[in-house]
């Protein structure tokens, strides 16, 4: 199912929260909004559910503009946050309820929970209530219920955030395997860039109610279009020197750290190390700047040591200190020979 | 660790027996003081004329007698007069909650323009701001207009009107206090509105409804001022005015009021313990989020 958002913006009593918003999603893509809390995501994926009106701008699935189409008709399926599973019906009848309120008949319902059930691994779970469920259960019986109608779309709403790091990291692979099984186009909320690399064909990432860049995750992370973007994707962040009337970001992995003096290295102090097992992250100060850079698990420093950056030059992005936005690679060099 | 466990739970054992010996006195002086009138209400229903009068009266050892019971139920109409409350009081019961419920959830889920959510709600909880009793010609007015003075019809509608601002303040509390999440999950579902409200708001504030129904239930049958302004007549009189009918310039019927009154406890009684267990839980909804 294509979906495509067409200016849509979105004003909650003269704030505005979705911004001027155009997006198209092809049939079968996995797109994640990315962002910070606030910056419109989540209203985003509820005005495509049919929860929150559109102020201006249109939505339209397949062609057809849906703006005024109730939530009940738009045959998508959404996981909450909250999983919103509901507590007084047991795990059996809370999947079955899509298929319930579409008045199917009740063993061709069983059948179908019961399919569902087993894919998720939570056939031993039907009988039991949703407050008896731990939340990694709780979470597949919230997928169970999205699924059990083959919707057109599944949306979902930071679906994994309630659930400790483990299980999260093992839920997100299982959520990618399901989408790549199914086929199902799917709108992924997350303020986790981790989450957005991981899953989505492709990531859009929003702030303040504004699209800031739509692209795949690897174009997103190597050519970000703005610093908002550079800095927001990638753990641990983007480092950012302001240099005259330039502001440069380079990643934590294209800085080598070295403990003899090179030419054209940059002197630093160790801040601190943090050994993570297999890498070091190396924490820096040169001048006025604090930098992050990425060394071998083997590289052991003492705090206030000296040390010499080698920085890979071909990986410097340039952006406008005052917009944010990123300026053409040899801006600098242009420059100097217009003067 | 163990330690001090042990230790918190040999002070807790010197603590307990002299807490619950309080706990006895304070519950045993409260039950005296609220059921002594029952009691005695309930002995003068079967004692006899006589042992009424009797100084020092005889509290708990007399010759129980039916003859109130006899005379108020099969001489005089009280059958009758129950059998009015109970049709006043239920039907009354039941059009507030459905139509209090509806309006509480509009109110608690729909955003009206000009902030009429709050406004509806405090005009609504204004209508039970001032006596009763200033309503009570107005209202006798309006009966006799539309010929439904001594109807049962008069006093359904004057109590579904009198209950509708509370049932309102109280389901729209509960509304208010549940997730919407859960709402929209039905909605995304693919249930209607209506459909979510009924298979999954109302269930999950089943306690809360019950609290709000035995309320209705017990404010309606209990009511007296406007059964007896807009009923004079044995065809829509309930309970309460016939019981008070009983005190009459020449005699005051001690026994048959006492018999026809312990009848009309019963009702409320069974209704309350049948719905006990949801009672508790429903006035202290939203008072912890759970």
């Amino acid at each position: 199912m294509s979906i495509e958002f067409r200016n849509v913006t979105k004003t909650f009593g003269g704030a505005c929260v979705v911004d001027d918003l155009s997006l198209e999603v092809r049939d079968g893509e996995f797109i994640v909004l990315l962002g910070p809390s606030g910056c419109g995501k989540t209203t985003t994926l509820r005005m495509l559910a049919g929860l929150e009106t559109i102020t201006s701008g249109d939505i339209i699935i397949n062609g057809e503009r849906v703006n005024d189409v109730p939530t009940q008709h738009r045959d998508l399926a959404m996981v909450f946050q909250s999983y919103a599973l509901y507590p007084h019906m047991t795990i059996a009848e809370n999947i079955g309820y899509p298929l319930r309120v579409r008045k199917l008949e009740k063993a061709d319902r069983t059948a179908r929970v019961q399919r569902v059930a087993a894919m998720l691994e939570i056939e031993s779970l039907l009988e039991r209530k949703p407050r008896q469920l731990s939340g990694g259960e709780r979470q597949r019986v919230a997928l169970a219920r999205a699924i059990v109608r083959e919707p057109r779309a599944y949306l979902m709403d930071e679906p994994l955030s309630n659930l400790d790091a483990r299980l999260r990291v093992q839920m997100r692979g299982e959520l990618k395997r399901l989408q790549h099984q199914l086929g199902t186009t799917t709108i992924y909320v997350t303020h986790d860039q981790a989450e957005a690399m991981t899953l989505a064909s492709r990531v859009a990432v929003m702030k303040k109610g504004r699209l800031q860049q739509f692209d795949t995750p690897l174009n997103i992370y190597n050519h970000p279009a703005n610093r908002f973007v550079a800095e927001f994707v990638g753990s641990p962040s983007m480092n950012f020197i302001e240099k005259g009337d330039v502001t440069i970001g380079i990643r934590p992995e294209h800085i080598q750290v070295l403990t003899t003096p090179e030419d054209g290295a940059l002197e630093a102090r160790v801040y601190v190390t943090e050994l993570m097992g297999n890498e070091t992250f190396v924490f820096l100060s040169t001048g006025d700047n604090r930098l992050i850079a990425r060394a071998p698990a083997d590289f052991r420093a003492d705090v206030d040591t000296k040390v010499w950056l080698r920085i890979a030059t071909d990986k410097i992005h340039r952006f406008d200190p005052v917009t944010g936005e990123l300026l053409p690679q040899r801006r600098s060099g242009a420059t100097e020979s217009a003067k | 660790m163990l330690s001090t466990q042990k230790v918190q739970k040999s002070q807790k054992r010197v603590y307990v027996p002299l807490v619950s010996f309080v706990h006895f006195v304070v519950l045993l002086a409260t039950l005296v003081f609220a059921l002594a009138p029952v009691y005695w209400m309930l002995t003068i229903s079967f004692k006899t004329e006589g042992e009424q009068f009797a100084s020092p009266p005889p509290w708990f050892i007399f010759t129980p007698t039916l003859e109130h019971y006899y005379d108020a139920f099969v001489t005089r109409s009280f059958g009758r007069y129950l059998l009015t409350s109970a049709i006043v009081a239920v039907t009354s019961t039941i059009l507030a909650l459905v139509i209090g419920t509806l309006a509480a959830y509009a109110l608690a889920r729909f955003e009206l323009p000009l902030k009429l959510n709050r406004r509806l709600s405090l005009w609504i909880l204004s209508t039970r701001m001032f006596p009763a009793i200033v309503t009570a010609v107005p209202l006798f007015l309006m009966m006799r207009d539309v010929r439904l003075l001594n109807t049962r019809a008069a006093l359904i509608i004057v109590y579904t009107a009198f209950n509708l601002p509370f049932v309102v303040w109280m389901m729209r509390g509960f509304f208010a206090d549940l997730p919407r999440d859960l709402e929209e999950a039905a909605l995304v579902d693919g249930d209607s509105r209506l459909g979510a409200l009924v298979r999954i708001v109302l269930p999950l504030v089943t306690p809360g409804l019950a609290a709000t129904a035995v309320f209705c239930l017990i404010v309606s049958w209990n009511e007296f001022l406007f059964a007896l302004v807009l009923t004079q007549t044995d065809a829509a009189m309930t309970l309460p005015v016939g019981i008070a009918g009983r005190v009459t310039q020449y005699e005051i019927k001690w026994g048959v009021m006492s018999a026809a009154a312990s009848v009309a406890i019963v009702p409320i009684l069974v209704f309350a313990l049948a719905l006990q267990r949801y009672l508790v839980r429903g006035l202290s909804m939203g008072a912890v989020k759970g």
